[in-house]
């Protein structure tokens, strides 16, 4: 009688030491899942909580999270950033259910007991403290040695650069120059260069699927030709593209960079069959391309910052992607559409038209959310089994083409030095 | 007589010595204090929490919210510590006749 389970593995298992062939297992799995949380959402990353323009004036919030801990970005009196914990230290709970909003007058208070915090997370006061009056007798009471001093909420470490806010819960992290690291920080301040932003929208998805599928989806140019036929269509992604393939030291980040063609759409692309000259979009303002000075050659950068964003640049549109994960098969996918203060009207309007490509219902990244849903459901039917990604090799580095899967092995490269220690 | 208008609003042996009462007054919420012989009123009504401030704790000229412990001078109504920034109102007295008089306005 064999007992051995072929179906469903007691333990992730890789082929070799490379990472050219991802088991299934690495996105399936409750306790895999927290430990990820603990190795790269909890400590030793910068995760991304939002931009700074989102919350201008002292007493602005916005409560987001960073991996799957509810936290509250707050702008206090002195203009200082500050991201605290969700969670009362009390009772624990999560007092925060807005989005958005101010507190600039009354500070945080959870509406459970109504014990109050500043701005900066210091517990204020907590009812009854020194008890109630009643007949002459104070009744009750907290503790005479109680001090408020040792009841804040929990602070994060923050680190804003170019008006974008990252957190992290642990203390000895480097700097985020340092987790950047110089070539990923290069493209950062390419499109964060000291300009104010300006916030446009917000679009807000659940994908059914585990949230590394998302970051490898942006680390992914064998794709977008191939999936997003609205791409091709309208010349907006050819696969002989110039382009490079860039990553951080640790191979964990990295930025797909890519120049469009000065032909746009050409007529001699045959070697994707999707491509349809005939096609027309009805409204041909959602690409009406304008080249601004500050690209300085790149038409598109995609950058993904290990765990927790995507920084996009498509020709105007401009946006964060928060990927928040709620365990392993889910996440929900934030998207900050944003422009800068000085732009016009004019390209205002123009990068509000180029949002339609992309967010949940989105003409190219409706796609996205699809096939990682369904790559999940492929991943959790035969857990034994293993993707391949070999496109370009089984190698990992920097190249100066698209035609590869090298980032995604990156990315595996730094999951299993990390996860395996 | 000034040109106030003066309110009736208890009697002087109502308020126990270093204390706080709460009382209403021509429709408001106040908190008429006694601190050491000598009467004060304010709104009763916290400017942080919006908790009312006779059930608070009256420390000399201070009384000190029960809700979060912010603390107000109760002859000015100033606020003197965090989480309070926002003053409370305070309101002229005259003793009379062993009644305690408020101007509301």
């Amino acid at each position: 009688m064999d007992n051995a389970s072929t179906v469903f593995p007691h333990k992730i298992h890789w082929e070799s030491d490379g990472t050219s062939r991802i088991p299934f297992m690495a996105y399936t799995g409750a306790d895999q899942h927290r430990k990820e949380l603990e190795r790269f959402f909890y400590r030793k990353h910068w995760c991304y909580v939002g931009l700074e323009a989102e919350i201008p004036n002292p007493g602005d919030f916005k409560r987001t999270v960073v991996g799957e801990r509810s936290v509250i970005m707050v702008r206090d009196a002195d203009g200082g950033i500050n991201v605290v914990e969700n969670v009362c230290a009390h009772r624990g709970m999560q007092f925060c259910r807005e989005r958005h909003g101010n507190r600039k007058d009354s500070g945080f208070t959870c509406p459970y007991h109504q014990w109050n915090y500043s701005l900066q997370g210091d517990l204020q006061g907590v009812p009854f403290r020194r008890g109630v009056r009643q007949d002459g007798k104070v009744n009750g009471g907290m503790p005479a040695d109680f001090k408020t001093a040792e009841h804040g909420l929990t602070r994060l470490r923050v680190a804003a650069r170019g008006g974008v806010v990252f957190a992290s819960f642990d203390p000895d992290i480097e700097s985020l120059e340092d987790f950047m690291g110089p070539t990923i920080l290069g493209y950062f301040d390419r499109l964060f260069n000291g300009r104010k932003l300006t916030i446009l929208g917000y679009n807000r998805q659940r994908i059914p699927g585990n949230w590394k599928l998302m970051q490898e989806n942006i680390k992914d140019p064998y794709h977008p030709g191939l999936l997003h036929t609205w791409f091709v269509t309208f010349g907006l992604w050819r696969a002989d593209n110039k382009s490079e393939l860039k990553m951080d030291a640790h191979h964990r980040h990295a930025a797909m960079i890519s120049t469009r063609g000065a032909s746009g759409k050409a007529g001699q692309v045959t070697q994707v069959s999707s491509f349809k000259e005939s096609m027309q979009l009805n409204d041909p303002r959602f690409l009406d391309i304008m080249p601004e000075p500050w690209w300085g050659g790149p038409t598109a950068v995609m950058m993904t910052l290990f765990p927790s964003v995507i920084l996009q640049q498509q020709v105007n549109s401009v946006s964060t992607r928060h990927i928040q994960p709620n365990g392993n098969g889910s996440f929900d996918f934030v998207w900050t559409h944003f422009g800068f203060e000085d732009d016009t009207g004019e390209m205002t309007q123009r990068r509000l038209r180029q949002a339609n490509l992309f967010g949940p219902a989105g003409f190219v990244s409706a796609d996205d959310g699809e096939v990682i849903e369904l790559s999940q459901k492929g991943f959790e039917q035969k857990p034994y089994h293993r993707t391949l990604a070999e496109l370009g090799g089984r190698e990992v580095g920097d190249t100066d083409h698209m035609v590869t899967e090298t980032l995604i092995r990156g990315m595996y490269e730094y999951w299993r030095r990390e996860m395996e220690d | 007589m000034d040109k106030q208008q003066w309110t009736d609003a208890s009697a002087v042996d109502e308020v126990p010595e270093d204390d706080v009462i709460g009382i209403v007054v021509g429709g408001r919420d106040i908190a008429l204090y006694n601190a050491g012989g000598e009467f004060y009123a304010t709104d009763n009504i916290c400017t942080h929490g919006h908790a009312r401030l006779c059930e608070g704790f009256l420390e000399g000229h201070e009384i000190e919210c029960p809700l979060h412990q912010g603390r107000f001078d109760i002859r000015t109504g100033a606020p003197l510590c965090a989480p309070v920034t926002e003053a409370i109102r305070s309101y002229p007295i005259r003793i009379e006749g062993g009644r305690v008089f408020l101007a509301l306005d």
